[in-house]
């Protein structure tokens, strides 16, 4: 492949929240403690890739709430994935889970979500261009490192994306998704969830997690890459943990000895409070993991929006899981995508 | 008894008398494993000795679909691909790996010695502290005489000298960085200086960069500014930087890595701001880390805490926490 070349995107408002995420994030440093990183939906950020040919490792932007506008300042083509915000160019409505033609002084605008979903992804043909830290492209926002400085996007930033030949875009635009392979997207999220690894009988009781599986919880308001709160009733924790306290770890049964956490996707209990861990979320720490939203439906979680949707988990056994991991990771490819030359 | 569906265990193997623990593989999800020292949740050292020996040796097989991996206290957590790789197929794996780890007393791992200059009650972390009482918590029980150090004194039954000589006395064994990028959680080499506190309540939402607390059983370095819940003691030199313009942080912007052992040095603030200024203003080699290769003997270790007088001297001391804590509130 040719060297990129990059022109400018300049950013009229950062929205909500809008950064920089690549796929799958930061691979190799988790025993130093960087976070993972990464796209939150990796479903919707891989497809608008594949639909502007880039690799679907790629940056893209993640708008979580809307209200991302910014001015290109070359022709090119973007794909826009996820959540419904309405998205506009030059006021006239555009489509999602397309490849688009864009021009030289177009403005792309998002207003909020339509009601489901709640993050947004924008593919540029030939990518995003920031500084690769520790092996990413992606922001880590809590940690303020990675993406674009540390941050979210905003009013007057210039955002370096590529820039192909007139003959490249040609082949480019007009690209679609099969429809089947666009998901639903609902407020009640159905997930499957792996218990473990501190789970029955000896940190939660099988009752516990019998009352897991069949509760639909509401997501708490403070929730974002780093986690999602899911607010727990009294009948769950502290009801049903099978020890009474953490031992020389802490009072409270929801305290261990210092260890790994599994990202994204990691049931971290904090006192009485169940949080899914985000791909920013803490590489460890001294508090229970009871169990793991599994790789295939863990973008649904962030999809959900905080302080409005539901999070219901279903059963899944380990080898399950991985059947279906690698079934997905088998979607993304050239086949899934209609049009183009 | 047959298997609960909510069981996360896939795999146990029987302990080895004087050898090793019960090793417990427990799934973390569809790309995570677990592998765990022991059915307690125990504070041992011989546990992250031995990960350490294992960390070492994982580094040097190549196990297919193995992305990484990396230590707690007692815990290794895996990341694997499963497109490559299943969890059970891994255990195997480890578990070959695992049978050629000998005995831990008869082992010894690499650890760096890392001098770092510190100064207790400095004046920005006492600023910190100071700022914590006016915008969270003004009636906080944690702070005396404007700082957090005497009340650590206090909650171990000790005065502020003796716990001073008990963070200068000993190596800290840095066990893991599992958190913040860079992150130093330390244990003491020497169990006399096995000094604890009580974490904040609620949490710090501001921390020097440099800042050395307390919490639990652990000594911590804040590595940049950031939020926390130690108790402070006081503030040592840069160990992260960001631009890694200084020598020190040439290949990485993090010094210190686990089985690092870090020795305290007293000095003054004067002096440590001038470091502060060397490393990170002007990134000029005229000022030099301290860091020496050594190895850690595991046995000469366990000789030294089995003597009689030094298991003396921690009964003692436990006493005096224990003495101390039935009084002194906790935040």
């Amino acid at each position: 492949m040719s060297k990129i070349e990059y022109g400018s995107l300049v950013i009229k408002s950062g929205g909500i929240q809008t950064l920089v995420e690549d796929w799958p994030g930061r691979v190799g440093y988790y025993k130093y403690g960087y976070a993972i990183s990464g796209a939150a939906d990796h479903y919707a950020h891989r497809m608008a890739n594949l639909l502007v040919g880039n690799p679907i490792t790629e940056a893209t932007l993640e708008i979580a709430g809307g209200l991302f506008e910014a001015e290109f300042k070359h022709d090119t083509v973007i794909a826009v994935t996820g959540a419904d915000m309405n998205p506009e160019i030059n006021g006239k409505a555009i489509s999602l889970w397309k490849s688009i033609r864009v021009n030289n002084g177009d403005v792309i605008k998002f207003n909020v979500s339509k009601g489901v979903g709640f993050r947004a992804y924008i593919a540029f043909a030939g990518g995003i261009n920031v500084p690769v830290f520790f092996g990413s492209k992606s922001t880590c926002i809590w940690g303020a490192y990675g993406g674009f400085q540390g941050r979210a996007l905003r009013k007057g930033d210039t955002l370096q994306i590529g820039k192909l030949q007139e003959k490249q875009l040609e082949k480019l635009e007009g690209r679609y998704i099969k429809p089947r392979f666009i998901p639903n997207y609902e407020n009640t999220w159905k997930v499957r969830m792996l218990p473990g690894p501190t789970a029955a009988p000896d940190y939660v009781t099988e009752k516990g997690y019998e009352k897991i599986y069949s509760t639909i919880f509401k997501i708490d308001r403070n929730s974002d890459r780093s986690g999602y709160r899911l607010i727990t009733p009294k009948e769950i924790f502290p009801q049903e943990w099978a020890r009474k306290t953490g031992g020389v770890a802490g009072l409270h049964p929801s305290n261990l000895v210092d260890m790994g956490y599994p990202i994204p996707g990691g049931l971290n209990v904090t006192g009485d409070m169940i949080i899914i861990l985000g791909p920013d979320g803490p590489c460890g720490g001294g508090f229970t993991i009871i169990g793991t939203v599994i790789y295939y439906d863990v973008w649904k979680v962030f999809q959900a929006i905080p302080a409005k949707d539901y999070i219901k988990f279903e059963y899944v056994d380990i080898d399950e899981a991985e059947k279906l991991r690698k079934e997905q990771d088998e979607i993304f490819k050239e086949e899934v995508v209609i049009g183009g030359v | 008894m047959m298997k609960s569906r909510y069981s996360p265990v896939l795999e146990t193997v029987p302990p080895v008398e004087g050898v090793r623990k019960k090793i417990i593989f427990r799934t973390a999800g569809d790309g995570w494993l677990q592998e765990e020292y022991g059915d307690e949740q125990v504070f041992d050292l011989m546990d992250t000795f031995r990960l350490f020996t294992l960390m070492d040796k994982l580094q040097k097989v190549q196990i297919p679909g193995l992305i990484e991996f990396g230590n707690g206290f007692r815990t290794m957590t895996y990341r694997y691909d499963p497109k490559v790789i299943s969890a059970r197929e891994l255990i195997k794996y480890i578990i070959e790996i695992e049978e050629s780890i000998g005995s831990v007393e008869e082992m010894s791992f690499k650890s760096r010695i890392v001098e770092l200059p510190i100064v207790f009650e400095d004046s920005v972390t006492r600023a910190a502290i100071e700022k914590y009482k006016k915008e969270i918590r003004p009636d906080t029980p944690n702070i005396v005489n404007g700082h957090n150090l005497r009340y650590v004194a206090m909650y171990n039954g000790i005065t502020p000298e003796e716990l001073k000589e008990k963070v200068l006395g000993t190596e800290w064994l840095l066990s893991h960085q599992l958190f913040w990028p860079g992150g130093t959680y330390q244990l003491p080499i020497d169990p006399r200086s096995s000094i604890e506190a009580p974490k904040y309540n609620p949490s710090r939402t501001y921390t020097p960069e440099g800042t050395v607390g307390l919490g639990g059983w652990c000594l911590y370095i804040y590595t940049t500014e950031s939020p926390g819940g130690y108790q402070l003691l006081g503030r040592t030199i840069p160990t992260y930087q960001a631009s890694q313009r200084h020598p020190a942080f040439k290949d990485k912007p993090f010094l210190l890595m686990a089985s690092d052992r870090i020795k305290y040095v007293e000095t003054t603030e004067d002096k440590l701001l001038e470091i502060y200024k060397l490393v990170h203003e002007e990134a000029s080699s005229k000022y030099q880390y301290k860091i020496t290769e050594s190895v850690f003997k595991v046995k000469d270790w366990l000789n030294f805490i089995n003597r009689e007088d030094i298991k003396a001297e921690v009964r003692e001391f436990e006493k005096r926490k224990r003495e101390a804590q039935k009084v002194v509130k906790v935040p």
